[in-house]
């Protein structure tokens, strides 16, 4: 590998290439590619994975079993198709809503919870998902209503269902569908708005 | 806000919110509408911008060498059966698969009634192209449910494999091309089900593999991913 680890956190694209190459060789089974494909996403994911598990120990053993799957299916990673990161963090989410829902766990993070994720535009060293999709995504977002776009990034964040929604922010059901799916309306409008 | 009810389900389903009857139905939609589950990988595109804002939190250094440790060279990996390539699909697609093989009211959110416990689902990627082939796992029926195939010419036979971690495959009994096959398991195949686990479809001669492993080019195959 020409781009090391270390290296790659001083730009989004190195990061990204580094982090590209590291998942393909993984798909080669390549077990130190592996271990820095590890080292560069591990905090990420287990960021994701105590989030929305809510406990330290269900979360070690989500993404212990989050980096398996990630082992056995680098090799179904498409480069060209995916962010790598996205990629990777998509698996670690489903996976711990996967053990959420199993579980019956209920979030131990309230609604409000969602609002100490910051929401401007990502700085540059720690964008390695860039481009202008982001900044899109960002202004648009910013856009909405606070309420609408609170709901839409807690059920991101925390993995939860409309129903764990409404129970969290003590509104009805029906208001929380009504929030999400006008801001999800508005987001779309703006997203496709050229 | 004029509209009193956008439809906004495939955006819904992607941000994960949608459970029971609802969830089904958008579900359904990703099945029968290609437009529709485009959509829902537009807005998966979109939300994961939102990967870059998730906390980083440093995981204890056991766990990297617990995950080391998990892929130890002493386990035979795929190499055996070097002629498969995975193709994971998106998870939508994977579980829209469920819908062709449950009927709707069973979806709803898990009951303790004695009914199908549904934990893993494959999509069968036909190697050359077309539709998926939906299978599930019933964990409380010890079986795995498989749609109709029709892969194969007439006079040869569809063989299911599993090829659990160690990358040896081991016959899951014939299929039938014409219908749902249901493929009750010994209590040595249900060891082999995770969700680490391929399932396979190889083209044999009328009766089976004569040898105990795949002898004909593979049909199909998919990664079992856990719902």
């Amino acid at each position: 590998m020409g781009t090391s680890g270390d290296q790659s956190r001083s730009g989004s694209e190195g990061a990204r290439l580094a982090l590209t190459e590291a998942l393909v060789a993984t798909g080669d089974e390549d077990r130190l590619a592996f271990q820095r494909v590890y080292r560069m996403t591990s905090a990420k994911l287990f960021g994701i994975c105590i989030r929305i598990c809510g406990d330290a120990q269900a979360a070690e053993d989500v993404l212990h079993e989050v980096y398996l799957t990630i082992w056995k299916r680098a090799g179904s990673f498409q480069p060209g198709r995916a962010s790598p990161i996205s990629w990777l963090a998509t698996i670690a989410r489903n996976r711990a809503i996967d053990w959420r829902r199993a579980n019956g766990a209920r979030a131990t993070t309230p609604l409000a919870m969602a609002d100490n994720i910051p929401d401007g535009s990502p700085a540059a060293d720690e964008a390695m998902i860039a481009g202008e999709a982001d900044r899109r995504l960002h202004l648009c977002l910013d856009s909405l209503d606070a309420e609408h776009r609170n709901a839409i990034r807690t059920a991101f964040f925390n993995g939860v269902t409309y129903r764990e929604l409404a129970e969290q922010s003590a509104v009805p059901l029906g208001t929380m569908k009504s929030w999400v799916r006008r801001g999800l309306a508005r987001l779309k409008r703006c997203l496709e708005d050229d | 806000m004029t509209e009193p009810d956008p439809d906004m389900a495939a955006a819904e389903l992607a941000l994960g919110v949608l459970e029971g009857e609802d969830r089904a139905d958008a579900l359904r939609r990703v099945l029968a509408d290609p437009a529709f589950a485009r959509e829902v990988d537009r807005w998966r595109d979109h939300f994961a911008v939102l990967f870059d804002h998730w906390p980083e939190a440093a995981p204890p250094p056991r766990v990297e060498r617990r995950v080391m440790k998990g892929i130890a060279p002493d386990r035979v990996t795929g190499r055996f059966w070097p002629g498969i390539a995975i193709t994971v699909s998106a998870v939508a697609a994977v579980l829209a698969g469920v819908i062709i093989l449950r009927p709707p009211s069973a979806i709803s959110p898990p009951s303790e009634a004695a009914g199908p416990v549904i934990t893993l689902v494959a999509n069968l990627a036909p190697t050359r192209g077309g539709a998926a082939i939906p299978a599930i796992y019933d964990a409380r029926r010890q079986e795995i449910r498989v749609g109709a195939a029709a892969l194969v010419e007439p006079g040869r036979a569809e063989e299911l494999w599993i090829i659990p971690a160690d990358g040896v495959p081991r016959s899951l009994g014939l299929l039938s091309a014409s219908s749902r096959t249901t493929v009750r398991l010994t209590p040595a195949h249900r060891a082999l089900i995770d969700a680490t686990a391929k399932l396979a479809l190889s083209s044999e001669p009328a009766g089976g593999s004569p040898t105990g492993r795949p002898t004909g080019p593979i049909l199909a195959s998919g990664q079992f991913i856990s719902i």
